[in-house]
């Protein structure tokens, strides 16, 4: 049983902000974290999810000592957040803001070769670490260009590279496929897998459920500051999912949906048109195995014409919409507009 | 006592629980320490060189802002004689007669463009850092502050010594003065000396843009202020009392009183130069660790806040 390498125990963070309303200014207590208290075992993915403005971005920056909690306490790779800084930032390698963080006069070898410096890297080690770090992320065709004439993709992977830098033993990464393309997103996913393999305690944020599963081992949902629920992507969807959906595409007449609802087992029948006239139905029902014959005993004939049929699986979406009763992109509009919060939460 | 004492017992029970897996590639010590002060000062050298023609440009200033009073001089006294017996008669009564006004002005520009420029380049610094995203790069960094502020320093100390050295040149041969003159060994000696209180002004001007994130508007108040108390283009003691105290508690005026006195062979406004120089090995040894408080200060104030990024 590994033990846990990132503790956070009963961390709280109020900050002051600005708010100007015609005219007239006033100071708002925000409360962005609330009593948030986690471990993250030595060698996982950590996955924290959650919508903009729900405390993500606030965690993580306690954690990496950019800001100082207002209660509550954070150990990292054996370090105290609050007394032994210098040691908890040697022990991160962390992408926080994207493509921003980087000096776009330099080129990206001499901002690793500035970053590597700052984080205490011999030059002689560091110069064999910026030479794998162009093979490993394929940097070599935009590397010894100035950052200013990168495409918003490059600047990322470079940003990526920074938080490798140094080889810590944990990597913190917030967001990191915004605003790459599909293929180096799935690269970079790759690549953090194989990270992880090779033992790196991974911290990563998202928005994005698909990352998160196909990542994490461990996922922590985080709304309002406060963690809703924390466990295995597996126990998560588990503990929502009370019945079985079953998915069906085709050309349904109206009769046939009310046949369907009547079918004892069958608790309810969803219908969503799609283009071209087909149309999409979610059965709801205890047991899908055992419905499954008599699901298309009462779609067959007047007409119907089932294109597919499949089992619709639970996903981190349901689990968040589940917990916090919104979805995860509705959520993150109406939070944005209601408060504003710094950036990503 | 009792309770602070178990918290801190609490916090290392905690830690220890915690799974070390050391620092991967960091090796913290004294030659990593060296090895920022020295990468940070390379790296403002290239960005900056990759700006055409900015410090060649800059040279230039000081000349122009020699150039406006020397002119004016010329024009209210009618001649440069005149001129010249006019300067010699006024600061003869503030106890430094000098008709080398053409020097005068030159030295107190050029001068203020040193000062200018180190709290210029700081201030501009954490500014553009902290707009550009790189200022939270930095702090997430595990380099102690004081090792980048000393590179950012050293940079902006390389570079506005150029620029002094370049717009003497020139100003010498264009308003036709010999600044050898004077003795500008014991001159440039005591710009040298004066540096160590300009980091700590600039340390303080830097944690203000830090905290009311905003730079332009105190650096156009610092450009008029600054050289006004300095007495750039004349000697402080024609203030009212209470202003020239202050004016000469400020140490660019103590910097800029010592290089003019040896470079025209007058006498200092503080006194014999052996109080000349206790004055400036205090204020390099004061300035500096006040600065660096006030800047640690502001830093956790803002940390315990919203955060170095929020700009």
């Amino acid at each position: 049983m590994p033990g846990s390498i990132i503790r956070v125990e009963h961390l709280s963070k109020t900050y002051l902000s600005k708010e100007r309303k015609k005219g007239n200014r006033k100071k708002k207590l925000v409360q962005a974290l609330d009593d948030v208290s986690l471990a993250i075992n030595d060698g996982e993915t950590f996955g924290l999810l959650g919508p903009n403005g729900a405390g993500k971005t606030t965690l993580i920056k306690c954690l990496t000592t950019l800001l100082l909690p207002s209660s509550g306490g954070a150990w990292i790779n054996g370090y105290d957040v609050l007394r032994q800084e210098d040691m908890v930032r040697a022990s991160i390698g962390c992408m926080l803001m994207g493509d921003r963080g980087l000096y776009w006069k330099l080129t990206g070898r001499e901002n690793l070769d500035y970053f590597g410096a700052l984080y205490h890297v011999p030059r002689e080690v560091r110069v064999k670490r910026i030479e794998d770090l162009v093979t490993l992320l394929k940097l070599g065709d935009f590397i010894d260009r100035t950052v200013e004439t990168y495409s918003a993709g490059q600047r990322m992977i470079l940003a990526f590279a920074k938080a490798l830098i140094n080889d810590a033993p944990i990597l913190i990464l917030d967001e990191p496929t915004v605003t790459m393309d599909v293929p180096t997103a799935r690269e970079l996913r790759h690549i953090v897998k194989e990270l992880n393999r090779q033992g790196k305690t991974i911290l990563y944020t998202t928005h994005l459920m698909h990352e998160a599963e196909e990542l994490c081992n461990r996922v922590a949902i985080i709304d309002h500051g406060k963690i809703i629920d924390l466990g295995t992507t597996a126990a998560l969807k588990a503990s929502i999912s009370t019945e079985d959906v079953v998915e069906l595409e085709g050309i349904f007449p109206e009769a046939t949906v009310g046949r369907m609802r009547a079918v004892p087992g069958i608790r309810d029948v969803t219908v969503t048109p799609m283009d071209s006239g087909i149309t999409k139905l979610n059965v709801a029902c205890e047991n899908s195995r055992m419905m499954l014959p008599r699901i298309i005993d009462a779609v067959t004939g007047n007409g119907a014409t089932i294109q597919s049929i499949k089992p619709k699986e639970v996903t981190l979406e349901d689990v968040f919409i589940a917990k916090t009763g919104r979805t995860l992109s509705v959520d993150t509009q109406v939070l944005g507009e209601r408060e504003a919060r710094p950036r990503g939460g | 006592m009792t309770h602070r004492s178990s918290e801190n017992g609490r916090r290392v029970l905690a830690a220890a629980e915690t799974v070390g897996r050391g620092l991967g590639l960091g090796r913290p010590g004294l030659r990593a320490s060296a090895d920022v002060v020295w990468t940070v000062f390379v790296a403002r050298l290239k960005i900056i060189s990759r700006y055409k023609g900015a410090i060649l440009l800059e040279s230039f200033l000081p000349v122009f802002f020699a150039a406006l009073p020397i002119l004016l001089g010329t024009a209210v006294a009618g001649s440069e004689q005149n001129a010249a017996n006019n300067f010699f008669q006024n600061t003869s009564s503030a106890g430094q007669g000098t008709s080398q006004y053409r020097l005068y002005m030159l030295l107190g520009s050029s001068t203020f463009m040193v000062v200018s420029l180190m709290l210029w380049l700081i201030g501009y610094w954490v500014r553009r850092e902290q707009e550009t995203g790189t200022l939270e790069s930095i702090y997430l960094a595990p380099a102690k502050r004081l090792h980048i502020l000393a590179g950012v320093t050293s940079y902006s100390l390389v570079r506005s010594l150029s620029a002094f050295l370049v717009a003497m040149v020139i100003g010498s041969l264009l308003f036709g003065v010999n600044p050898f003159d004077g003795n500008l060994l014991a001159s440039i000696g005591y710009l040298v000396l004066g540096i160590p209180a300009l980091w700590g002004l600039s340390f303080i001007f830097g944690a203000l843009i830090m905290r009311v994130k905003e730079a332009n508007s105190v650096i156009q108040l610092i450009q008029w202020v600054v050289p006004f108390f300095m007495g750039v283009y004349f000697p402080v003691t024609m203030f009212p009392p209470l202003m020239r105290i202050v004016a000469m508690t400020f140490p660019p005026t103590l910097m800029n009183d010592a290089m003019r006195s040896s470079l025209l062979n007058i006498s200092s406004l503080y006194g014999p130069g052996y109080i000349v120089l206790g004055l400036m090995f205090m204020a390099a040894w004061i300035t500096p660790l006040l600065g660096y408080e006030f800047f640690g200060l502001m830093e956790r104030r803002i940390r315990r806040n919203e955060g170095v990024g929020q700009y």
